[in-house]
């Protein structure tokens, strides 16, 4: 049995430890609570604030692109996103499987939708899907209230209803990519990727808003407490004549290929077409994979906006540049004439004139309108390299245009020096400088620089920059002097192709809506293997057929559009190319007679 | 007897209690006055339950407590035996037992049991010999192995810490504790070999919350929040945005006390804190003035298991101790955990009145029991 008293005193001394550990502990408690609530006060109400106050960007308006006439080429749609807080669903299964049954998913969207719920917070929103219509989100969101944690938000998403007519020149949008949010943009903006859309970026997008919200533990709204909205992007009215762009891409349909139209006195681009195009609907409208890499290995490179990217062998619409190159330099042949036999012969190598037969005496016009290549090759002969290259740069080749575009080529001059200094083996001939003449060989030119050369040959020698904004003021980047007498002749040559019995384009362009001075061209493809359009795999049947090309401006007498158009292995320049100019040549006038009616009403 | 018990009362016990029931059941509108209202109202009613649970304890004579010392242990040790086989899951953890009418967790039952069985075993029986000793280890080692295997090491730890508190004041000499703890080692040893991957995880995650930040360091981080940004004076009643946002974890259980802290500032906790020192203090001062030794021992269990739940939960709301699910004692909501504590102070009034006009336990005239 316990003796009670010998564990009495210990028990009380015991008793008094627990007491006084009793006191210790709270006092430990209340220090932590001062230090919690009096010193850290500061530092914690501050995450207190910042816990509940949350800025949310609103997102501005994308401005619009419209053409010359307000039509809208790119424009933002109304669309419908779905989303989800998976915490506050009741039933996942229940709630998934009448989701499908609205929204008739397929299995592969239906996994990849799950595999995102699976993935996310459940406190947070899931995006289901989105870019949705009307239509579709219609029937979901007559039933929303009997679907906990589902969500269908309106919102806009970019659309171009011109498809693939623009594609190249209004270029597309994406999301933010980890680089442009370093350059401040929100993951959830869309950015210019290419064309327009990434040129006039700044201008289009517009400036976020903000809006400061209480939100709770689960990022849920409370009460907005303040809101700067966002201020819209800039509209942008383009030069471009979107039914022009229709009436070339029509005349174009299947060929690949590119059309430039612009304003021959201010520079403003009314056309600016490069076909095969894409659809960019697709970009915004989420892209498949196996869609974008069969847009990378489409052999017509429907990616390429060859009226800027792509450069050509100008073939015999160079015959102009050699022409004024000629006349400036008081060339003999230039104010004479000489005999076409068919070919020149020269030591080791005959070069051919395109008509066997040989075009008999010719001088300058009639070497122009007939396109005969032995006049060319022997006036080149006389001119020598230096004068054929000088007279290119003065018309603006060799240079890029300068037009608001990404990744503008330049193009290529035949030039014998820099050849040698690039490490060349072989000493340039003079069989070389000849066919450079004539616009074949190394020589390279981009549609818009043959557009805005055809529109210097209209203006009187105005280099100008060809622009895309509707009411810029021209900008002419440097005048090329030509005498009145030579220009003359040029133009009344330019003219009797399309206009003159046995000019190379009479057949086609004869009964044209506005009379047109123009200049075929057609390149040959064989000899150009360096040239950088063409590492594509064309079929074979096509591949060696030659690049069809037609430049020159309308109406003859009072010009007011300059144009080239190109088609690949188009074959003959006037038969091919050169209804593209009349359809065009057709809807402008159909245009004019419009206005002239309406004024007259 | 009814006027004769009622004046025998500890007036001063029970003005600590309604007090702190006043303020619990004040924070606890506030901490579902966004949400559900139900919850207040049926703490209410677990309030009047308990209260009349309360008095009738009073009536009770404690040798009858005596009595169920040893029944009562070991069924909860038959419970607790049984969880790991027809168990409920809960959280990753085994911890319930469903016997069908009602859930419970029957390592709460065996913490009260463990101090009624030490205190009826020490109340006659001499402390510092080794056959007293291994009696001890053996009734505190057995359920706390098969709380550590649950995995459980927060209540574990609860549990040992109240045991060692009365083995303490029993008359233990401190040379062995300290063979205990020497002991302890090579039992945690066999005890971890024992453990799945899942359990050894579990109690990793104890001893290092940082492993887990997302989870407990989550609510800990909101809770410091809370607790700071009240500052002297508090955001007001109804005002704190931590509550109100619902960025305070379980704010009506265990995290209760950061609402009031949120509220009512370093003025609320202050008095909150001297309530329940105030409340302790005299429990303990109860437990030296008993008249038997089996109400000493008993009383100090209760109040050491008190103590511990106020310094653990407190602690772990303001991120000193690691986050275990121990409620505040009379504030977190849950009719369960009320009524057990309602019952457990109910027992201490009891030793107060059978105490009262009494000399207390020393000589050997004296019951034990």
């Amino acid at each position: 049995m316990l003796n009670q008293l010998n564990v009495r005193a210990r028990f009380e001394t015991r008793i008094t430890l627990l007491q006084l550990s009793l006191l210790l502990l709270m006092l430990i408690l209340l220090s932590r609570m001062v230090y919690l609530q009096w010193m850290q006060h500061d530092g914690l109400m501050l995450q207190a604030e910042q816990n509940r106050l949350n800025i949310v960007p609103i997102l501005p308006t994308r401005g619009s692109i419209q053409d010359r006439f307000g039509e809208g080429l790119a424009v933002n749609h109304v669309s419908y996103q779905i989303s989800m807080m998976p915490e506050r669903v009741d039933d996942m299964k229940k709630t998934m499987a009448q989701l499908i049954g609205f929204m008739h998913w397929s299995p592969r969207q239906i996994r990849r939708i799950q595999k995102r719920i699976k993935k996310s917070r459940k406190d947070r929103p899931v995006l289901l899907a989105d870019k949705l219509t009307w239509q579709q989100v219609a029937p979901l969101s007559a039933r929303l209230h009997h679907l906990s944690g589902i969500d269908v938000k309106a919102g806009t998403h970019r659309y171009y209803p011109y498809k693939e007519l623009t594609s190249h020149l209004i270029g597309y949008l994406s999301l933010a990519r980890p680089e442009d949010v370093r350059r401040g943009f929100l993951r959830s903006e869309h950015v210019g990727r290419s064309g327009l859309e990434r040129i006039f970026e700044q201008r289009l997008h517009g400036v976020l808003g903000n809006q400061q919200e209480e939100v709770d533990a689960f990022n849920r709204r409370v009460a907005v407490l303040n809101q700067s909205p966002p201020r819209m992007g800039e509209n942008i009215h383009l030069s471009l004549n979107i039914r022009l762009q229709q009436a070339a891409a029509k005349a174009m349909k299947g060929r690949t290929g590119a059309v430039v139209v612009m304003d021959v006195h201010t520079g403003e681009v009314l056309t600016l077409l490069s076909t095969p195009g894409i659809d960019t609907n697709h970009f915004t409208l989420g892209l498949e994979k196996e869609e974008w890499s069969s847009w990378l290995n489409n052999p017509q490179r429907p990616l390429l906006n060859r009226t800027v990217q792509a450069a050509y062998p100008p073939g015999s619409t160079w015959k102009m540049v050699t022409a004024f190159a000629g006349l400036r330099h008081h060339s003999q042949l230039a104010r004479g004439h000489t005999r076409c036999h068919g070919y020149v012969q020269l030591a080791d190598r005959k070069l051919r004139c395109w008509k066997r037969t040989g075009h008999g005496k010719v001088n300058i016009h009639d070497a122009l309108q007939h396109s005969c290549d032995v006049y060319f090759y022997e006036l080149a002969d006389q001119l020598g390299m230096p004068a054929l290259r000088q007279e290119a740069l003065a018309w603006g080749f060799g240079k890029k245009t300068g037009v608001l575009l990404p990744r503008e080529s330049r193009g290529h001059l035949a030039s014998p020096l820099q050849q040698l200094s690039h490490g060349r083996k072989r000493t340039w001939v003079r069989g070389e400088t000849m066919i450079t003449g004539i616009g074949q060989g190394q020589t390279t030119v981009t549609p818009i620089q043959m557009a805005r050369f055809a529109a210097a040959i209209a203006n009187g020698g105005d280099i100008l920059k060809p622009h895309l904004e509707l009411g810029k003021a021209p900008e002419i980047i440097r005048h090329v002097e030509v005498k009145p007498d030579d220009l003359k002749r040029v133009r009344e040559a330019m003219y009797a192709v399309a206009n003159k019995p046995g000019g190379t384009a009479y057949y086609r362009l004869r009964h044209a809506a506005w009379k047109i001075a123009g200049k075929t061209g057609t390149a040959q493809v064989v000899a150009m293997s360096q040239n950088d359009a063409h590492k594509s795999k064309v079929p074979t049947e096509d591949a060696h057929k030659d690049h069809a090309w037609f430049m020159g401006y309308a109406p003859y007498d009072h010009p007011k559009i300059a144009f080239a158009i190109v088609i690949e292995h188009g074959g003959h320049g006037g038969s091919s190319a050169g209804p593209v100019a009349l359809a065009m040549i057709q809807e402008l006038k159909d245009e004019e007679d419009q206005r002239t009616r309406s004024h007259a009403h | 007897m009814l006027t004769e018990t009622f004046q025998k009362l500890d007036k001063f016990l029970l003005l600590c209690l309604l007090l702190i029931a006043a303020l619990g059941l004040t924070v606890l509108y506030a901490a579902v006055y966004q949400g559900n209202h139900a919850i207040f109202q049926k703490q209410c009613i677990y309030w009047l339950v308990g209260l009349t649970v309360f008095i009738i304890i009073c009536f009770v004579p404690l040798r009858s407590f005596a009595l169920m010392a040893w029944p009562f242990y070991l069924i909860s040790l038959l419970c607790l035996a049984l969880v790991p086989i027809i168990g409920d899951v809960h959280m990753g953890a085994r911890r319930w037992l469903d016997l069908g009418l009602v859930s419970f967790q029957p390592s709460e039952m065996i913490k009260w049991a463990l101090m009624l069985v030490l205190a009826h075993w020490f109340a006659s029986r001499e402390p510092n010999t080794w056959k007293n000793f291994f009696v001890a280890v053996a009734l505190c080692g057995a359920p706390a192995v098969l709380i550590v295997m649950q995995p459980d090491l927060g209540t574990t730890l609860v549990l040992l810490f109240a045991a060692i508190v009365v083995l303490m004041v029993a008359g233990f000499a401190w040379k062995w504790f300290f063979a205990a703890i020497a002991m302890s080692p090579i039992l945690g040893y066999f005890v971890w070999g024992h453990l799945h991957g899942y359990q050894k995880q579990r109690v990793l995650t104890f001893i290092d919350p940082q492993s887990d930040p997302l989870g407990a360091g989550y609510h800990v981080i909101q809770s410091m929040i809370a607790i700071g940004s009240g500052g002297i004076f508090g955001k007001g009643f109804l005002e704190g945005t931590q509550v109100r946002l619902h960025f305070l974890p379980e704010q009506h259980t265990d995290f209760i006390f950061s609402v009031l802290a949120e509220e009512a500032g370093l003025l609320g906790v202050t008095i909150l804190l001297a309530l329940y020192g105030l409340l302790i203090s005299r429990m303990l001062s109860i437990a030296n003035h008993a008249h038997t030794r089996f109400g000493s021992l008993l009383v100090t269990g209760i109040s050491a298991i008190f103590i511990l739940y106020t310094f653990v939960n407190i602690g772990m709301v303001s991120g000193v101790l690691p986050v275990v699910g121990v409620p505040l004692p009379f504030i977190s909501y849950g009719g369960s955990a009320l009524l057990t504590m309602i019952t457990a102070l109910g027992i201490v009034m009891r030793v107060s009145i059978e105490s009262k006009g009494m000399i207390p336990w020393q000589r050997a005239n004296n019951p034990l029991v």
